[in-house]
C-alpha cells in the first residue's frame, strides 16, 4: 500500500543493495546525520543532525527542512532544470513531482536524496475525473521517459506482429537515442526497472533469488501494457517525434 | 478517446431484429442505447424463439471487439466474453439483469461497428446511481439493498466475483426492484481467488486492491471485495455520504488506506441506524478474513430491511436430473437458453435449428437434428445431453457434432467404459480428479474428488464445461482445426498443444478420429 519510495543517497560501500524506504500515505521519514534519531542516517559531517521529514501523503509527499541555516533543492531529473527550494524552517512544502531528486548542500558536497512517487494518476480519458468511473488501476504520464521505453518495448508487437520478440535493451538504446541522446544501457535499465514498480509487476516465482530474470522483467511488461492499452499504436508517435516536455 | 461515447451507433441503425433508439449510457468499454424490437429482419432466424420471449423494447450494449476497430482494444474481447459467459451461465438468477441473446454485427460497411459484440439485456428503467442523484436517502433504500445483497450472494454462490459494485452497476426495474448489470470486470473463482483486470473504482476498492500487486493472469480479487463495496454502498444509500471521510476519491482512498493500516478508526455516520451500523462496519473489517461472508450477510440485511427471506435461488439443475428424454417444459427453458448462445455461434447468420424450437413436439430421435446428423449412428438417449450441453457453452467451437465426435473417439459411446489402468471411466473417460473440477454446473470444484462410475448425465455436461474452458486458453495461430484442437486439448492439456503449435504427435490418431467423426456427424453446410 505504499505511495513513495525514498533512495538514499549512494554510498561507496554497498550500492547495490542500499535499502530502498517504502512510504505508505501518512508514514513519516526523518533523515540527518545522527543515526540514532533518524530513519535515515546520511553521514556527513555537513548535514544536520535532524535534517528533514519526508512524510508521504497521498500519492505525493511533502518535505520539512529542519536545518537552521541551509536551502534544500528538490529537482525534477527529467524537468529540463524544473525545480523547488524548500527553505531553512519551512515545513511540510508538497513536491508535484513523480521523480524528485532533494539535494542536501553539505560542506561543498552536493547529497541526493531519490524520492519517487509512482502512484501519480494521470488523465487518460475525457470525462473520467469522475469518482465513481471504472477506471484502470494504473496509469502512466505520456512525456516521461520511462513511457517512450515502455513504447519502444512494445513499438514490435503494436505495429503488427502479435508474437514478435520484445526489443534488448541495446535495441532500445539505438532506439531511442535520436531523441534521447544520453540515453544508455543503465537508465534505460533504470526506467525498465522502474516501469516494473510503477505498474506493480508481481516478481514472478523465479525471480526472487537468482536477482531479476531481465527477459521475464521486459515480456511481463510489455504483455501488461499492451493488454491494459497503456500504450497505443498512436502512441509510437513519441519514437519519431520529439517528446514535448510543456503542457501537462 | 476524444468521443464522448465508446461506441457510436446511428439511431435507427438495424441489428438483428432490434432498431437502436436514443443511447442510454457510456462507459470507458462499451456503450448502451435503448431499442425496439421491429420484427424478423434478414439476417436472424426470426420463428425460432416464441416470439412472447422477447420483449418490445431491450437494452443493446455494444463492445467494440471487432478487428477493424480503430485502436488495437485487445482487453475488450476479453472483457466482454467476461459478461458473456457470466449473464449466459446464470441466466436463472433473477437479481442479476436478463440477457435475451448476443448478436456479432456483420457489417463491413461500417467497420467501427463491424465485429462488435452486441448484448441484447433487459431494459431498466435508470440506475441506482441516477436515483441517488435524485433522492439521495431514498425510502427503499433498505428494501433496494436487500435486494442488491440478494444479486451479490446469487453471484458468489455460483463462483463469482462481481469486482465493481457501485450505484452505477445497480439498476432499477420498472417495479422498483434492484438488479445487479454490468459484469465486464465479473471474474470466476478459481479456488478462493478470482482474477480480474485491474480496473477498479476508488471508492468502492477494498484497501488490500488499492495499489495491489498485479500478475500475468491480472488481479487476484476474492469474494470479500464485493463485501467491501456493498458496505460504501449501503452507507451511500443510507446516509448519502461515503463511510470513509473526504471530499475527493483520493482523499478518500487515503482514509482507506489509513484505516487499513490501523493508523485510523472508522467512523460511520452518525445517521445511519443501529442496526445498519453492524452491518456496514462488517462489510468495511479490516482485512478480507474479517469481513462477514455473502451468506451471513444476505440474512442480516434482509432482517434489517424487514424483507421477507429471499427465496433460495435453485441451483441449476443438474442435467442429470431430468429425463433425458426432456419433460417438455425443461427442454422448453433450455431452448430459449440456447437461443442466444448459437446466434453467436453462427454470427447471426445461418438458419437455426429447428429442434430448438418445436422441442416440446419433437422426437428424441430428431433432437437437434440440424446440428448433429440423425443417420449417423449418435444413440438417441445422448442427443438431447449432447444437443444442451454444447449450448450451455458460448465458445463457437463447442458445438454438438464435435461432442458426440469427442464421445465417439473416447469411448465409443460405451457408459459402462472403466479404465482403471488408465483411471478414466465413463462415456467421456473422464479422470476423477479432472472431472472434479467440471462436475458442478456452477463452477465450483466438489468438496471431494468423485468416485466412479459416471452417468452420462454427469459426464457430457462437464465435457461441454472443460471443452468451453479450454477455448480461450488455446493461443491463436495454431495449426489445425479449432474444434480438432479443443479436442487434442482434452486429451492432453492446452499447454500441451500451445506448446506443440498445434496437435502433439502423441494424439494425433485420436485427432484424426475426432476429424472424422467430426465431418460425419455435422449437417452439410454447419459449420
Amino acid at each position: 500500500m505504499y505511495s513513495i519510495i525514498v533512495v538514499p543517497p549512494p554510498t561507496t560501500e554497498a550500492e547495490r543493495n542500499a535499502p530502498q524506504f517504502h512510504l505508505a500515505p501518512g508514514e513519516r521519514l526523518t533523515f540527518g546525520r545522527s543515526a540514532a534519531d533518524n530513519d535515515l542516517a546520511i553521514a556527513h559531517e555537513g548535514v544536520s543532525r535532524a535534517a528533514g521529514v519526508i512524510t508521504a501523503q497521498s500519492a505525493f509527499w511533502v518535505l520539512s527542512n529542519l536545518s537552521s541555516s541551509q536551502t534544500y533543492v528538490v529537482e525534477n531529473p527529467e524537468g529540463a532544470g524544473e525545480h523547488i527550494k524548500v527553505g531553512p524552517g519551512r515545513l511540510d512544502a508538497p513536491v508535484p513531482f513523480e521523480f524528485s531528486r532533494i539535494v542536501l548542500p553539505a560542506a561543498g558536497d552536493l547529497l541526493p536524496i531519490e524520492v519517487w512517487a509512482p502512484r501519480h494518476d494521470y488523465l487518460r480519458s475525457p470525462g473520467s475525473l469522475d469518482g465513481a468511473t471504472t477506471a484502470p488501476a494504473f496509469s502512466v504520464d505520456r512525456t516521461k521517459r520511462y513511457f517512450a521505453v515502455l513504447a519502444a518495448l512494445c513499438e514490435p508487437r503494436l505495429r503488427g506482429e502479435p508474437h514478435a520478440p520484445i526489443p534488448t535493451v541495446d535495441q532500445v538504446v539505438d532506439r531511442l537515442r535520436p531523441l534521447w541522446p544520453s540515453a544508455g544501457r543503465t537508465t534505460v535499465q533504470w526506467n525498465i526497472d522502474y516501469l516494473a514498480v510503477k505498474l506493480r509487476l508481481k516478481p514472478g516465482p523465479d525471480t526472487a533469488d537468482a536477482g531479476p530474470r531481465l527477459n521475464g522483467k521486459k515480456e511481463s511488461l510489455v504483455s501488461l501494457a499492451l493488454r491494459f492499452d497503456l500504450v497505443r499504436e498512436d502512441d509510437l508517435v513519441i519514437l519519431t517525434a520529439p517528446p514535448t516536455r510543456s503542457g501537462r | 478517446m476524444s468521443d464522448p461515447y465508446a461506441v457510436q451507433v446511428p439511431k435507427g441503425y438495424r441489428v438483428g431484429s432490434w432498431e437502436v433508439r436514443e443511447p442510454i449510457a457510456t462507459g470507458a468499454f462499451g456503450s448502451v442505447y435503448a431499442a425496439r424490437r421491429t420484427g424478423p429482419s434478414d439476417n436472424l432466424p426470426s420463428d425460432d424463439l416464441p416470439s412472447d420471449d422477447l420483449p418490445s423494447t431491450a437494452a443493446l450494449k455494444f463492445l467494440p471487439t471487432g478487428t477493424h476497430t480503430p485502436r488495437q482494444l485487445t482487453h475488450l474481447r476479453e472483457l466482454a466474453e467476461r459478461e458473456l459467459e457470466l449473464l449466459s451461465r446464470l441466466r436463472s438468477a433473477p437479481r442479476l439483469i436478463r440477457l435475451y441473446e448476443t448478436l456479432t454485427v456483420d457489417d463491413p460497411a461500417h467497420p467501427e461497428l463491424d465485429g462488435a459484440t452486441v448484448l441484447v439485456l433487459e431494459k431498466a428503467d435508470g440506475s441506482l446511481a441516477a436515483l441517488l442523484s435524485r433522492a439521495p436517502r431514498p425510502a427503499a433504500g433498505p428494501a433496494l439493498l436487500a435486494q442488491i445483497c440478494e444479486g451479490l450472494a446469487q453471484l458468489h454462490r455460483a463462483g463469482w466475483v462481481h469486482g465493481d459494485l457501485k450505484p452505477a452497476n445497480v439498476l432499477l426495474m420498472e417495479d422498483g426492484s434492484a438488479r445487479l448489470a454490468d459484469f465486464n470486470m465479473a471474474a470466476e473463482l478459481d479456488g478462493t481467488h478470482a482474477y480480474t483486470p485491474a480496473f477498479s473504482t476508488p471508492d468502492y476498492t477494498p484497501p488490500e486492491l488499492l495499489w495491489a500487486e498485479i500478475g500475468e493472469r491480472g488481479r487476484r480479487i476474492r469474494p470479500s471485495a464485493d463485501i467491501w463495496a456493498f458496505g460504501v454502498l449501503a452507507h451511500l444509500v443510507l446516509t448519502d455520504s461515503y463511510p470513509l471521510p473526504g471530499g475527493t476519491p483520493s482523499a478518500r482512498r487515503d482514509a482507506a488506506v489509513a484505516y487499513a493500516r490501523g493508523t485510523d478508526e472508522l467512523r460511520l455516520s452518525p445517521r445511519l441506524p443501529d442496526i445498519w451500523r453492524e452491518i456496514v462496519r462488517d462489510c468495511l473489517a479490516r482485512t478480507h478474513q474479517e469481513r462477514i461472508t455473502g451468506e451471513a450477510l444476505l440474512r442480516r440485511v434482509e432482517s434489517a430491511a424487514g424483507t421477507a427471506r429471499s427465496a433460495r435461488v435453485p441451483r441449476r439443475p443438474v442435467r442429470g436430473g431430468r429425463a433425458v428424454l426432456g419433460a417438455a417444459a425443461g427442454v422448453v427453458a433450455v431452448a430459449a437458453l440456447a437461443y442466444g448462445i448459437s446466434a453467436i455461434a453462427n454470427d447471426g447468420g445461418d438458419a437455426q435449428e429447428p429442434g430448438a424450437k418445436r422441442t416440446a413436439k419433437v422426437s428424441a430421435a430428431r433432437y437437434g437434428a440440424s446440428e448433429l446428423r440423425t443417420d449417423k449412428g449418435v444413440p438417441v438417449a445422448y442427443r438431447a445431453l449432447i444437443v444442451d450441453s454444447a449450448h450451455d457453452c458460448v465458445q463457437a467451437p463447442v458445438t454438438p457434432g464435435l461432442i458426440a465426435a469427442m464421445l465417439k473417439s473416447e469411448s465409443n459411446f460405451d457408459a459402462q467404459l472403466s479404465d482403471p489402468a488408465m483411471d478414466e471411466y465413463g462415456i467421456a473417460r473422464w479422470t476423477p480428479r479432472v472431472l472434479r473440477y467440471y462436475l458442478r454446473s456452477d463452477g465450483k470444484p466438489t468438496a471431494k474428488v468423485p468416485e466412479p462410475p459416471f452417468t452420462p448425465a454427469q459426464s457430457i455436461p462437464a465435457m461441454s464445461r472443460y471443452l468451453c474452458a479450454i477455448v480461450p486458453r488455446l493461443r491463436s495461430g495454431l495449426d489445425g482445426d479449432e474444434k480438432v484442437l479443443v479436442a487434442a486439448a482434452y486429451r492432453t492439456s492446452y499447454r500441451k498443444v500451445n506448446d506443440a503449435g498445434g496437435v502433439p504427435p502423441k494424439v494425433r490418431a485420436y485427432a484424426d478420429r475426432v476429424a472424422h467423426y467430426l465431418k460425419e456427424y455435422t449437417p452439410p453446410g454447419k459449420k
